[in-house]
């Protein structure tokens, strides 16, 4: 493989699986590139992933905001009825003085799920209007990290294992937000999948530099 | 034009562009993320989150990680005292993914790593490169499913706090907790480029 200078290290891409290396080729709108080696999709080209990016980060952050405001799930225990929202489960962590534990679920299951969207929402409008050059590289270094720790997806399961485990001592009723976390959760596992935050550089890169001449 | 090998290259953890390797230390052209390329602060960092995460592991099986009080008697179980309690009641499934998340994840992630931090230091025998490539994308890929425990217990705890009934945390939950996090640190700390430099 040979190259010109810095900026054509931008064709060449790393498998994220395997290592290796490759040079990227345009592709067709709507299609992907896959490795040559272990087969995982190395980039996508779509040309309209502003917009569907921004549809689906603002509808992720109505059903985030919809998870936490209503309770994800009510029992009747004894004849009395308690309820859990997603605040509330790690608020009695601290109550209990679990402080530890109870940072970690505030940062897991509320402040990076939260963070994850919001970013991507910034970004995208961002590059829509084709501002905040500097901005946007700041709000993607963060999102690299909060996608690492962000674990709705795990949170979401663990519902319903613990529900599992009421089964017989309790009535159990799913509320609102459970279902919005569904839905929230199921946006996160498509868009993480659908868009590598590797095409985001490279779109921002297009971008600016088209704005530079 | 100039030649490019494909060790002569580091790929950037935080924004995954491709860098040229340029000393030591050195600042990723496109996001000015610091990326190491000494093998032995990445070897070192990975094995002390390592250490700690192992060392956390042990308190987390030996305290309660669940207490539940129940008209004035107290019930403490294990994280193992809970899944052979789930078997017992025949919640097969739920006893399995507990067992899965909580210990088998756990200690296997801690040999796959302890494996790999060797192995890129020590080859041993011809342990081939995809193997161990795809060994590290299947641990950092179960690594935070182990947490599903502590959320259960964080579940049930904050539903259910009656005066006769009462689900509290554990010392172990932190423990745990601690465990699963310094494990992912270590997961993360881990070079995967130095895989290919002792193929
Ligand atoms: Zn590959
Ligand atoms: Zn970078």
């Amino acid at each position: 493989m040979k190259i010109e200078n810095e900026d054509a290290l931008d064709d060449l891409i790393i498998c994220h699986q395997c290592h290796t290396l490759h040079e990227e080729v345009p592709i067709q709108d709507g299609s992907k590139a896959l490795c040559r080696e272990c087969g995982t999709v190395l980039y996508r080209y779509d040309s309209k992933l502003i917009d569907h990016g921004l549809a689906l980060s603002l509808t992720a952050l109505i059903f985030f905001a919809l998870a936490n405001l209503f309770p994800i799930v009510k029992i009747e225990l004894l004849g009395h009825e308690q309820f859990i929202t997603i605040p509330k489960t790690f608020m009695t962590l601290f109550e209990q003085g679990f402080y530890i534990v109870g940072l970690l679920c505030a940062f897991l299951i509320f402040l990076f799920p939260l963070m994850v969207f919001t970013l991507y929402t910034a970004v995208f409008l961002l590059l829509k209007l084709r501002r905040g050059r500097q901005l946007t590289k700041e709000l993607l270094v963060l999102l690299s990290y909060a996608l690492k720790w962000n674990m709705s997806d795990i949170f979401l399961i663990s519902i319903l294992v613990a529900l599992v485990k009421l089964i017989g001592y309790a009535q159990i009723d799913m509320g609102v937000a459970f279902w919005a976390l569904l839905v929230y959760v199921a946006i996160d596992i498509y868009l993480t999948k659908q868009i590598h935050l590797s095409e985001i550089w490279m779109l921002r890169k297009r971008i600016y530099e088209e704005q530079e001449r | 034009m100039k030649e490019l090998k494909e060790d002569a290259v580091v790929r950037c953890p935080v924004c995954e562009a491709v860098n040229l390797k340029k000393g030591q230390k050195m600042q990723c052209r496109r996001c000015d993320a610091w990326i190491e390329t000494d093998p032995k602060v990445s070897l070192s960092k990975s094995w002390a989150y390592l250490i700690t995460a192992m060392i956390a592991y042990i308190p987390a099986n030996l305290y309660p990680m669940l207490i539940t009080k129940q008209f004035g008697t107290t019930q403490e179980s294990t994280i193992i005292g809970g899944v052979l309690q789930l078997w017992e009641h025949g919640s097969y499934p739920i006893a399995a993914i507990i067992f899965f998340a909580s210990i088998m994840i756990p200690i296997l992630k801690f040999l796959i790593l302890i494996y790999l931090l060797i192995s890129v230091k020590y080859p041993i025998g011809k342990d081939r490169k995809i193997n161990k490539h795809k060994l590290y994308y299947m641990t950092e890929l179960a690594g935070p499913w182990s947490m599903i425990d502590v959320f259960v217990v964080a579940i049930l705890a904050a539903l259910i706090h009656l005066s006769h009934i009462e689900i509290i945390a554990g010392t172990a939950a932190t423990a745990f907790a601690l465990s699963v996090f310094f494990t992912l640190l270590a997961a993360h700390a881990f070079d995967e480029s130095l895989i290919k430099e002792n193929r």
